[in-house]
């Protein structure tokens, strides 16, 4: 088994290369849809995904 | 890595988001580092804390995360009544979170880590939680592939507290369900233990606040492995494997609009990946672990344990922090499902860990 060290390395380089090629491969982000810096009072309903939804 | 490196390197991030994605991801960013250096410095682990709990009668991981629960709800109850804005984390009462939850509670105890644990420990280098993570994710996504055949075993509409019982009925409920928790603690460890030690208070005292801010902030509580499931359905896609508008969870609008845009959008995974940056950080100034080299046998069996990890967070809505600190602290009737059943899945998941010696 490689050495702890090696991992940790193929570890961060896969997810920096998965951040990476996702930002290259999905459509530009559209900053004027911008959600707000704080959901609370700011009157717009969120919509994230979370893992208690079952749809 | 140093710790001035990784500084500039999170700063660096933290500006792109805020430039390029949202100021709210960038700000999100921060909370998720910041939980990351309260999980890996108070080696806050829910899985530890309740095997402690089960195999040594130490109850002082148990209290930490009643506290932090505890806490939590304090906090999150009020708001849900105050900002019409802000989610619970709601899932159905159904057989399918009976049985992931049991079989989460078992996996999480071979792979010594639930959500939260297998990304602190891959942030701090453990080899098998680094190992385990991408599996975790391929079985988080493909649980929620199959999720509507599970759910057609049995569910009912999810139950909220506050519905029910009005803010303060629900906060009153919760508070005692927690005390209640801690007596059968007590009656199992008998007298004389120590409750609770220095980093656990401090650990959820600093995650419930994190936690708090996470809700705030996002509008939604604090989740990890709906962002696993997104990364893995995401490369299935460009794999041309797998095709979201045939897929009753993934075919859903708001799903089928984050599996098409970039992750980075998603709060799940911004906090995510904050995690694995405040782990990495803490693990910057401990320096890397001592841990014992596993056995191929070892290895094979974490790894299948991980995949099973994924697969059942998703059938159980969610793992100790999406279901358990993030449905019970907001009042959702599936968090207190879900406690007993994953105890009880632990109850033999510390079994199996113990016959394959880890």
């Amino acid at each position: 088994m490689a050495s702890p060290r090696i991992l940790q390395t193929l570890f961060w380089l896969g997810l920096v290369g998965f951040l990476g090629w996702d930002w290259a491969a999905s459509p530009p982000v559209d900053l004027r849809q911008e959600p707000p810096l704080i959901a609370a009072g700011s009157g717009q309903v969120v919509s994230g995904g979370h893992c208690s939804m079952a749809k | 890595m140093k710790r001035f490196s990784l500084a500039a390197l999170l700063a660096a991030f933290f500006v792109f988001l805020a430039l390029s994605v949202s100021i709210r991801q960038a700000v999100l960013l921060m909370v998720g580092i910041g939980m990351g250096m309260a999980l890996a410095g108070a080696r806050f682990g829910f899985t530890t804390g309740w095997r402690q709990l089960i195999e040594n009668k130490d109850p002082q991981g148990v209290t930490g995360q009643a506290l932090l629960l505890a806490l939590a709800s304090l906090a999150a109850l009020p708001l849900l009544g105050v900002f019409p804005e802000l989610h619970a984390a709601l899932g159905p009462p159904s057989v399918s979170l009976l049985l992931g939850a049991f079989v989460f509670g078992l996996a999480m105890q071979i792979a010594d880590g639930c959500g939260s644990g297998t990304l602190y420990k891959a942030g701090l280098g453990v080899p098998l939680n680094m190992g385990i993570l991408p599996l975790f994710a391929l079985g988080s996504f493909l649980g929620s592939v199959h999720l509507d055949r599970w759910l057609s075993l049995g569910q009912v509409a999810p139950v909220g507290l506050a519905t029910e019982l009005g803010t303060g009925g629900a906060l009153l409920l919760t508070l005692a369900l927690l005390a209640a928790a801690l007596l059968l603690a007590r009656a199992w460890v008998g007298p004389g233990r120590q409750w609770i030690g220095r980093r656990w208070v401090w650990g959820a005292i600093v995650l419930a606040v994190l936690a708090t801010l996470n809700l705030l902030l996002a509008g939604q509580p604090w989740g990890v492995v709906y962002g696993f499931g997104l990364w893995a359905g995401k490369v299935s896609v460009a794999l041309g494997l797998f095709d979201p508008s045939l897929n009753a969870f993934w075919g859903q609008e708001g799903n089928a609009q984050r599996i098409s845009q970039t992750v980075l959008m998603d709060v799940t995974t911004i906090t995510n990946i904050g995690i694995l940056g405040g782990a990495l950080w803490i693990a910057a100034r401990s320096g890397p672990g001592a841990d014992k080299p596993l056995t191929r046998q070892q290895w094979i069996v974490g790894l299948v344990a991980g995949f099973v990890l994924g697969y059942s967070s998703r059938l159980a809505f969610g793992c100790n922090i999406g279901a358990m600190l993030s449905g019970i602290s907001t009042g959702s009737l599936h968090g207190w499902l879900w406690v007993p059943l994953a105890f009880a899945g632990s109850l033999v998941g510390v079994r199996v860990r113990r016959y394959y010696r880890y």
